[in-house]
């Protein structure tokens, strides 16, 4: 039956190196960035509600930084790429095991 | 000057001749920062000569003028990471900022006092605020919170004191009106999310 073991082989060891240790998007602090507008990136990009990107936002402004995002590398560059563009300090890196 | 506020629909400011005149050239020098001149018309069937960096052989490294390196800032403190993402994403992000740019200098130079932005144009409106202020905080050094009160604070004083640095002076006016600007700008944002 194991028409393709390779590739099977090769699937299934991706699958458990992703899972654990997914990438996550950091949004750190600046002192240029309105909170209004950082509050206002993180709901109408992420989708998260007010509450929630109000929290994030106080995270950043208070402790520096914020893991505001986490997935896979590619969904990863996405998100730090719109940071970029909305002018944001954000970075990416794997989680540790 | 007047901040934004929400009107039938369209976020409407006012802004004299001056103000408009003075705010145009800061947005005009961020684009040039980036490496397009806004002043001079660009051929139709000219492309962009910036989009081939994005896919430069040799990759493009991290700009060595602070404020062009806060535009487009290292996204990993992983070299190789960084390096890989700066290749595949800094042409795009070039062009968009241009263009938002643009768009601000184009409504900056357009006759009256009323400035008008369309809710579907507001949040490239206020992006493009927040690249003009990354550069004149980089320029006025505005590293930490602490610095940016202290630019406050200085902005007051020369007011009864008078102002020995002219040059100082004026940036940090600038920078204060574009925060005030963009303040009133989300303030009524927000309200219509």
């Amino acid at each position: 039956m194991s028409a393709h073991p390779d590739v099977e082989q090769r699937e299934e060891t991706d699958v458990v190196v992703d899972a654990a240790r997914p990438w996550v998007t950091v949004v750190w602090n600046d002192p240029v960035n309105l909170m209004s507008y950082v509050s206002y990136v993180f709901q109408t990009y992420f989708g998260y509600d007010e509450r929630t990107a109000n929290t994030l936002m106080m995270q950043v402004h208070q402790e520096g930084r914020s893991a505001v995002s986490s997935g896979s590398r590619e969904k990863m560059e996405v998100d730090v790429q719109a940071m970029h563009s909305f002018g944001l300090w954000a970075t990416m890196q794997q989680e540790d095991a | 000057m007047k901040g934004f506020a929400r009107k039938r629909g369209v976020y409407v400011a006012q802004l004299d001749r001056t103000e408009r005149t003075i705010l145009s050239r800061v947005v005009a020098d961020t684009a040039l920062l980036l490496g397009t001149r806004l002043d001079i018309e660009r051929p139709a069937d000219d492309d962009d000569p910036l989009a081939g960096l994005a896919w430069s052989a040799d990759g493009v490294a991290e700009p060595s003028d602070p404020a062009l390196a806060r535009l487009l800032p290292s996204a990993s403190e992983d070299e190789d990471v960084a390096a890989e993402f700066r290749r595949l994403t800094e042409g795009d992000l070039r062009a968009a900022k241009v263009e938002r740019l643009r768009m601000v200098w184009g409504a900056l130079l357009a006759p009256g006092e009323r400035l008008e932005v369309l809710p579907e144009r507001a949040m490239d409106f206020a992006a493009a605020l927040t690249d003009v202020r990354l550069v004149l905080a980089e320029r006025l050094e505005i590293q930490t919170d602490d610095d940016a009160d202290a630019v406050y604070q200085a902005a007051t004083r020369r007011r009864r004191s008078g102002e020995v640095d002219e040059v100082r002076a004026a940036l940090a006016s600038l920078y204060m009106a574009l925060t005030w600007l963009q303040e009133s700008l989300m303030s009524a944002m927000l309200k219509a999310l």
